[in-house]
């Protein structure tokens, strides 16, 4: 379920960011750079979702 | 910026030069305002990045990870619900970033479905942190340094998300007054400006907490 959900919104977020992507000012460029951060995050939560990389610790 | 609106011809007399006049004002505030707002974030950053660091710095003065308390080694957090969790945080930043550009074009249904939909799901997210403090089994608050850094750097967070719920029903609130039109709306913008920070936040923290 995470996995399917951190696609869904990792796309809405680079959709999101593609639409703005001509957009100038410091919000749009702060929001860009937050949008990007995001989808990195649904990244994180495939990984996670799917067990691609061995968790830390010892 | 004058030249600009004066150039769209929408005004004339002395009446539409006062109109540039307070257009102007509008927007060198509102400038300053953001400029503002963004070193706010920077500073927030600085905040987190502090209490980051300590909590690697602790990490990596312990031989074992998770650490051992009365010889018996702390389980780890349980991933799947975090990123449940993070699922909704995330779903949140969307919603509330569609709420902003309805509001931009004018369609205040949307805006309003939206908004709500961003605090249902920072509501959400608040419980499913409050769940997980009521079940993580790392030995709370003072009994380790585990324990310490998760609740400290997680509470911090989730303190950060809860202004952020108020700080929606505010900018609901508002836009029902009347406070915000279709070109003047930088308390949305700031909004959603902030919510996003907490989702990029909560990136970091998942990252650090639950896959390093």
């Amino acid at each position: 379920m995470a996995g399917l959900g951190a696609a869904l919104i990792g796309v809405l977020a680079l959709v999101a960011l593609r639409n703005d992507w001509k957009a100038t000012g410091l919000d749009s460029n702060v929001t860009k750079l937050l949008l990007g951060l995001m989808a990195l995050g649904c990244v994180l939560v495939l990984i996670a979702a799917f067990g691609i990389l061995p968790r830390g610790g010892s | 910026m004058s030249v600009s609106v004066a150039k769209q011809g929408h005004v004339h007399g002395a009446a539409g030069g006062s109109l540039v006049h307070d257009e102007v004002i509008y927007q060198e505030t509102r400038d300053m305002r953001l400029l503002g707002f963004t070193l706010f974030l920077v500073s927030d950053v600085v905040l987190f990045s502090a209490f980051v660091f300590a909590y690697l710095y602790l990490r990596n003065t312990i031989d074992t990870w998770p650490p051992v308390i009365d010889g018996k080694q702390l389980p780890r957090l349980d991933v799947a619900f975090a990123a449940v969790n993070s699922i909704v945080l995330f779903g949140s930043g969307v919603t509330m970033h569609y709420a902003l550009e309805n509001w931009k074009h004018g369609k205040r249904a949307a805006f309003d479905a939206w908004i709500w939909a961003t605090i249902v799901l920072g509501t959400m997210f608040l419980c499913g942190q409050g769940y997980e403090y009521a079940h993580a089994q790392i030995g709370g608050w003072s009994g380790s340094i585990f324990g310490a850094s998760f609740f400290t750097l997680t509470g911090m967070h989730g303190f950060h998300v809860f202004i952020g719920v108020i700080y929606l029903i505010a900018l609901y609130f508002q836009t029902r007054a009347g406070v915000y039109d279709q070109t003047h709306y930088f308390g949305l913008t700031a909004g959603t400006l902030y919510w996003h920070f907490v989702d990029v936040i909560w990136v970091g923290l998942f990252f650090l907490f639950y896959l390093f």
